[in-house]
């Protein structure tokens, strides 16, 4: 025991002067190398979490809430919303209902015209539970009581001389503005923007809304909604609240905001995942040539050297424990200056985000995320180390005295 | 004491066989200081890197202080090699990131010796050398003649039964290798430090209580110079 400590003392020793007093560009530049492995390593993935992270804070904050209630198997609409909507919020831990009427509309515009999803809301209900009121670039979101007057998202409003590029767009609607709105049953009603909001999910700014009363007095339905979306105190507890919501006698179809995204979102998580193994196989190799290169030429070039460290009496194992020890170190100081890069590099893009088209993506660095990398990056650098070392380390004494 | 018997080692190159030694025996004595001359080719490297552990002869046999050294693993030998022979290489061998105390502590290190004992022992050995003022000197910084006696240091620091040398004064000029010689033989006299040296100059047989001369890889003659 205390020889295998003294031997741990001695390669520590060799490793440490040589990392001292070795050339500390080849140093600086192998630290360098591995820090940016690191980086890249966690880069990805992080992003890969923040846009799941962004699609789901936009789902809910301005699509879907965290639970959807929809009419059951056969009807378009769910009934006795008032009701349904009270007994709802009696379940612990649910903060606000908003019941919405989803008709697909044409809208008019001066001389352009297309084609939307347009929602009826209670605006009070619909404050309690979404964010979209809080997203209001121009004019004000609605009120109770609103008949004539209309919110659109950016998208939808557009801009002057600018064509939507396939999305939908009024081609530079303002607040105060007149639109027509054509109904799926012929009615047709004309609506002055009351404001303008900008979500930056495409889905969400691609819509409009009038209050719930109007929706229903056009389409002739009463206490009637195509969906109602729920809002729970904490997020991420959605499964439990549906299953609160199912024991409370609720007769409608329950889902979690995730069962209604899951499927686009799984496979765009599938194919991030894919690039994901790539780019981290592709970096792992990286560190794995380089530690394998600096170390493998670290040993060459002292193959007289560990002869004779070997023919004054210094185990072969303590030689080769120094040169892991050395990449233990380089890998260590590597990785720390990894974090620092990527730490930089987190805040940048915390204050400039990547915009995609469910919303700016922030990244986020998982502690299991740096943790695997750190991991991975040590065992592959470990690795590469110990094989050239152990190579020349185990050569015959006077053939590598001779050089 | 080293006991060698018919020792025997041909290096083969492709198909040609070299014969370095063809049946060398010899005894050494403790407190014998040993030269070890011929000419170039003769078997004298190869004859002393048997000694030191460090080749295997192809027969015979080698005891040192009553141990079967070819009987040992390689882990054993390095651990004999350590704690029981000094070994200085004709062109000083020492570790270039180290400085001349380090180089010489080193093993004490690995023999897990305490802090105070090794670098109390490791000053002592060089200031005996002559370099009380050099020990934190790197390799680079040091002459040739300096670096040999740190390697010479290095070899003695532990006390070694044996102390093999190998031209420790092939590169060194006449005012440097009388130096050196000096020490070995105040070595050999003071502390009855038992040597094996290798040598072709003439005159260092001055030094040697006995001379064994190689030719062709045999023992061509031994001469007793000087009384132990
Ligand atoms: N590794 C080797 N491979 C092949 N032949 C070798 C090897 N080492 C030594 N020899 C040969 O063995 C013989 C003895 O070599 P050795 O080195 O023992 O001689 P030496 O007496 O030390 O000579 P020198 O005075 O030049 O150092 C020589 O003919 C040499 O060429
Ligand atoms: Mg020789």
């Amino acid at each position: 025991m205390t020889a295998v400590f003294a031997g741990l003392k001695v390669s520590a020793f060799l490793a440490w002067k040589t990392i001292e007093r070795g050339n500390t560009g080849t140093l600086a530049l192998t630290i360098m190398i591995i820090a940016l492995i690191f980086v890249n390593l966690i880069f990805l993935p992080s992003i890969i979490s923040g846009v799941v992270e962004t699609f789901n804070t936009q789902s809910i904050d301005f699509d879907l809430g965290n639970i959807v209630v929809e009419p059951r198997e056969g009807s378009q609409y769910i009934g006795g919303v008032t009701g349904l909507q009270k007994k709802i919020e009696r379940v612990p831990g649910i903060i606000g209902t908003s019941p919405r009427i989803a008709v697909g509309v044409t809208l008019f515009y001066r001389g352009s015209n297309t084609a939307s999803t347009l929602y009826g809301i209670t605006p009070e209900d619909e404050r309690s539970t979404t964010r979209i009121a809080d997203f209001m670039t121009e004019g004000e979101f609605l009120a109770n009581g609103d008949t004539d007057a209309i919110v659109m998202g950016a998208i939808l409003a557009g801009r002057e001389g600018e064509e939507g590029g396939g999305l939908p767009s009024l081609e530079g609607v303002m607040v105060g503005d007149s639109v027509e709105v054509a109904y799926p049953n012929d009615e047709t009603r004309t609506y002055r923007v009351k404001g303008i909001f900008e979500t930056q999910s495409f889905g969400v700014d691609t819509a409009a809304f009038v209050t719930g009363d109007e929706a229903s007095e056009v389409l002739g339905l009463h206490d009637q909604a195509s969906v109602i979306l729920v809002k729970t105190e904490v997020d991420g507890r959605e499964e439990g609240y549906k299953r609160e919501l199912l024991s409370y006698g609720i007769q409608e179809e329950v889902w979690t905001f995730r069962e209604k995204t899951g499927g686009v979102l799984d496979q765009a998580i599938q194919s991030f995942n894919i690039i994901n193994t790539i780019s981290t196989l592709v970096s792992l190799i990286i560190a794995v040539v380089v530690v394998f290169i600096v170390i493998f030429i670290n040993t060459v070039n002292r193959r007289r050297q560990i002869g004779i460290l070997k023919a004054i009496g210094i185990d072969q194992q303590i030689i080769i424990n120094s040169y892991v020890l050395q990449v233990l170190f380089i890998t260590a100081v590597g990785a720390l200056a990894g974090i620092v890069l990527a730490a930089g590099m987190t805040a940048y893009l915390t204050a400039y985000p990547l915009v995609f088209p469910g919303g700016p993506v922030y990244p986020v660095v998982e502690t299991s995320a740096v943790l695997r990398s750190i991991a991975s990056l040590f065992a592959v650098s470990v690795l590469a180390g110990y094989i050239p070392a152990w190579q020349v380390a185990r050569e015959d004494i006077l053939s590598a005295i001779r050089g | 004491m080293i006991v060698a018997e018919d020792l025997t080692r041909v290096y083969t190159m492709g198909r040609v066989k070299v014969r370095a030694l063809g049946g060398v025996s010899l005894t050494v004595a403790r407190g014998e200081f040993v030269g070890i001359m011929g000419a170039s080719g003769s078997g004298k490297s190869t004859l002393l890197h048997i000694l030191g552990l460090l080749d295997r002869p192809d027969s015979g046999s080698v005891t040192i202080d009553g141990t079967d050294v070819l009987a040992l693993s390689d882990h054993r030998r390095t651990l004999f090699r350590l704690n029981r022979l000094g070994y200085v290489f004709q062109d000083y061998a020492l570790i270039g990131e180290l400085t001349a105390l380090e180089n010489v502590y080193l093993t004490s290190l690995v023999r897990g010796d305490q802090k105070e004992e090794y670098l109390g022992k490791s000053t002592e050995i060089l200031r005996r050398v002559g370099l009380g003022d050099r020990i934190n000197h790197r390799q680079s910084e040091l002459s040739g003649g300096e670096q040999q006696r740190v390697a010479i240091a290095r070899a003695l620091v532990n006390n070694p039964s044996i102390l093999l040398a190998d031209e420790p004064c092939a590169n060194l000029d006449s005012q440097t290798s009388k130096s050196i010689l000096d020490l070995f033989a105040r070595l050999n006299e003071e502390l009855d430090q038992t040597i094996v040296m290798v040598s072709h100059e003439d005159w260092h047989k001055e030094y040697f209580c006995r001379v064994v001369t190689l030719r062709d890889g045999l023992i061509e003659e031994v001469t007793e110079c000087r009384r132990a």
